[in-house]
């Protein structure tokens, strides 16, 4: 079988990805993902003295919390396997990807194993989390000094 | 079961849509002063607010908002510009609007408490020191 051959035999066979429905699963999942979010800076708000300025913190760090406790009991890779990006976007994707390494290289020892591999997936969403920001920073920084927008 | 489940969700929502339906106080002026008026005017008069709470205490006052839905994307904006028209209203007094959600949801709990004198004035300053912080 020629190479051209066997790739449309290959688009024949392969079948087509449910596009909208892989669309309609992840917004509607992310989205619930969110209102839990918004139910728990709510609970910060009303509960701890807190502002809508200031609640961003602890609702983000609860929220990658329970992520990482779902991922340890095996929740969060069912809702992955069934909304896909709608559960990898979120922060709570971030503790996912935190955790689930540390579990793979769990047999490898604390040190080289859990220890090394913790942020190999996480490490490059910290990573481009904080160059993204020093250059958002800085362009805000110039359009300030320049009189375009105020803080 | 799944009977049940529906039921329960028809409930649910039909709940939900009659809450959002009933009539809330929009507009809430608490402590006396003299202006109390004025301020109720000013405020209304703003199309951004959604609901508002104005706490007097002497001659300090919180002016609590919630601004709606589509225009929270200018909230800093909003703020700012009630801000300036209250300050040029008032000179003398010390204002601090805010829309931010748990500065309105303390100004409406000492309404809710009928706060008075020293009780009110601690509350208050606390609140506009929360109002500052950030991050």
């Amino acid at each position: 079988m020629e190479k051209e051959q066997y790739q449309k035999l290959e688009q024949y066979v392969t079948p087509k990805p449910p596009y909208l429905k892989n669309v309609a699963k992840a917004f509607v999942v992310g989205g619930l993902i969110c209102l839990i979010g918004q139910a728990v800076s709510l609970f910060y708000m009303v509960f701890f003295n807190f502002t809508e300025a200031t609640v961003g913190n602890p609702t983000v760090a609860t929220m990658v919390f329970f992520s990482m406790i779902l991922t340890g009991i095996g929740l969060y890779k069912r809702i992955g396997q069934f909304a896909g990006a709608g559960s990898a976007v979120p922060v709570t994707g971030f503790g996912n990807a935190v955790i689930s390494a540390a579990i793979e290289h769990r047999s490898e020892g604390f040190v080289l194993g859990v220890g090394s591999n913790l942020f190999k997936l996480a490490g490059s969403v910290v990573l481009f989390g904080v160059v993204s920001a020093f250059f958002v920073a800085l362009i805000k920084y110039i359009l300030v000094t320049l009189g375009v927008v105020s803080w | 079961m799944r009977h049940l489940i529906k039921t329960l969700l028809l409930c649910i929502g039909s709940m939900l849509l009659l809450s959002g339906c009933m009539e809330k106080e929009k507009f809430v002026v608490y402590g006396a002063t003299t202006q109390g008026k004025d301020v109720e005017i000013i405020v209304k008069d703003a199309d951004y607010v959604e609901r508002a709470t104005v706490i007097q205490f002497e001659d300090s006052m919180l002016v609590a908002v919630q601004i709606k839905p589509w225009r929270k994307w200018q909230k800093a904006k909003l703020e700012k510009k009630l801000q300036k028209q209250l300050d040029k209203k008032y000179p003398k007094q010390e204002i601090l609007v805010s829309a931010d959600y748990k500065i309105f949801y303390e100004a409406n709990k000492i309404k809710k408490e009928q706060l008075e004198n020293t009780k009110l004035n601690e509350r208050l300053t606390k609140l506009k020191e929360l109002a500052k912080e950030q991050t």
